[in-house]
């Protein structure tokens, strides 16, 4: 960011202090969640070494680590294959999740006949899903990509319905009152005040989002996937490697969270700046 | 005689039992400034929500120019208490909403938009969100926006109910020289019978149970007013003949 994000009035620091300010700002943004995850990992450490855990049982932090990254040749290709399988179903399920709220809070009728199906839908046990999923689709990418959509779509309509029908009646009134066509008031005021449940729906969708596609991959994976993988360690008792895995598929899960928080800050800037950015195509 | 800019023949409101507004008949002249002043549920919103065309009436006929707009919109300028400014938006965004509603922005929309803002005073903050303007600052953006609507008519519900007295004060005094400066006709609804007589130069009151007119008059105080005119026997007179008509009396 190049310009001052401070509110106007006062500020006679110089650029440099602005900096600095920037600075702690980073620091305490990430600094503190990174230091959590440090301490995590020392907690584990210690836990392991004052209690003298089998290696078979839990390995050090170090141990875990070094199982992905010394077999990062074997891993980097599953790794892709679930971020794939996140990402297509994230992307499936947010499109659909956002047209069913928009649809579903637009004809009323709608609402009230598809609301139960898809509380039904979140009934089902994802797990349960599988099985049949794997009848129809095969062990492609498909049968992932639809248990991720199948559980990320549900949040993101609940919250877009839910942020649809709460856009303040004056506001649509008064571009009523200005002479506005539906369309016109949907597009520039309606979706833009949904913009925050928006994304908080996609939030929760992100962080269920590679959950789901390992659900996938355990109940419908007939070649390579991480899901595999680790069931393959396990079952050589190369605990050292499970738990590796495990680490690696949460920060994949991590990393895509962050994504979508960082979409959601670039997407939203009115929440932290009280000026605008400059934009090439914004023109005044 | 001026013609009339907006007249209401028989506009009449009923919602389940209760008579929102009796059928009422009145009009506003061109280039003035009409106040209308009562207690809450004397039906001077509904009024306003039948002028600006978001509610249409069980009777009779709302005329602009001329020519009948009954429960139509898009003929009137209208800005209520709350700013109604979407966060989202920069201040010179939402000076343009209207335009941007109806159709394409064009650089002569985000002319005037500056152009209005540097006159009244927010030159400096047209890239600001409005979470970063005060709310006298924020009303007077909601009103820049009503002004570039370019309607002959703004409608003015209660709009600086929810800022402090001195900031209203500043307001008003500041609505007063915009009203002068662009010759605009201006029907103000608000319950505060000091800000009724400040701005206007006709008072109309209403009452509640059923929602009615009960007094419709001139208001004479010399212009420009000024925080003596909040002192001037005229306007404590005048104030007084309307407390009477809120309060019970009928003279």
């Amino acid at each position: 960011m190049s310009e001052s994000v401070a509110p106007t009035g006062g500020s006679t620091r110089g650029p440099r202090a602005g900096a600095s300010r920037a600075g702690r700002k980073v620091a305490r943004n990430v600094g503190i969640p990174l230091l959590s995850i440090v301490l995590l990992l020392a907690l584990w450490e210690a836990i392991v070494v004052v209690f003298h855990v089998a290696p078979y049982i839990a390995p050090r932090p170090r141990q875990a680590i070094l199982a992905v990254t010394q077999n990062w040749s074997v891993l980097w290709p599953l790794t892709l294959g679930t971020i794939r399988e996140t990402v297509y179903g994230f992307v499936t399920g947010a499109a659909l999740g956002l047209t069913l709220g928009v649809v579903m809070a637009k004809v009323p009728v709608l609402q009230r006949l598809v609301y139960p199906v898809l509380v039904l839908s979140q009934a089902v046990p994802i797990i349960a899903l599988a099985a049949p999923l794997v009848l129809i689709l095969g062990f492609s990418v498909a049968p992932k990509v639809v248990i991720v959509a199948w559980i990320v779509f549900f949040p993101v309509t609940v919250n877009v319905l839910d942020g649809l029908s709460h856009v303040d009646r004056d506001l649509i009134n008064l571009a009523r009152v200005f002479g506005a066509p539906r369309w016109r008031t949907f597009l520039q005021i309606e979706i833009p005040a949904t913009t925050t449940p928006l994304f908080s729906g996609l939030k929760i969708g992100a962080t269920y989002a590679v959950t789901g596609a390992i659900i996938g991959e355990l109940a419908a994976s007939d070649g390579a996937s991480l899901a595999l993988y680790q069931e393959h360690a396990n079952s050589n008792l190369n605990t050292a490697a499970v738990y590796g895995t495990t680490m690696l598929m949460t920060v994949i899960g991590i990393s895509w969270f962050l994504l979508v928080v960082g979409a959601e800050v670039w997407a939203t800037p009115w929440q932290r700046r009280s000026v605008a950015r400059r934009h090439w195509w914004r023109r005044s | 005689m001026s013609p009339s800019l907006l007249e209401l023949r028989d506009v009449g409101k009923v919602f389940g039992d209760t008579v929102a507004l009796e059928p009422t008949t009145f009009s506003v002249d061109e280039g003035s400034f009409v106040a209308i002043v009562g207690p809450s549920g004397c039906g001077k919103s509904t009024l306003f929500n039948v002028i600006a065309g978001l509610l249409a009436p069980d009777s009779g006929a709302v005329v602009m120019n001329g020519s009948a707009v009954t429960g139509t919109t898009g003929h009137v300028g209208y800005m209520l208490q709350k700013d109604l400014l979407v966060p989202w938006r920069t201040v010179q965004d939402n000076i343009t909403m209207a335009a941007r509603l109806t159709r394409r922005v064009t650089d002569a929309d985000r002319a005037e938009a500056r152009r209005v803002a540097e006159q009244y005073g927010l030159g400096e903050f047209l890239n600001h969100y409005p979470s970063a303007l005060s709310g006298g600052m924020r009303q007077r953006v909601a009103f820049m926006r009503t002004l570039v609507t370019h309607q002959p008519l703004l409608l003015l519900d209660e709009p600086f109910g929810a800022l402090d007295a001195q900031t209203r004060l500043e307001m008003q005094q500041w609505l007063l020289q915009v009203w002068r400066d662009t010759g605009r006709t201006v029907l103000f609804i608000t319950h505060d019978v000091d800000e009724s007589l400040f701005l206007s130069d006709r008072v109309v009151v209403m009452s509640p149970r059923p929602g009615r007119i009960v007094a419709d008059f001139a208001n004479t105080l010399a212009r420009p007013r000024t925080v003596d005119t909040l002192t001037d026997a005229t306007f404590i007179e005048l104030k007084s003949r309307v407390m009477h008509l809120l309060h019970g009396g009928t003279s």
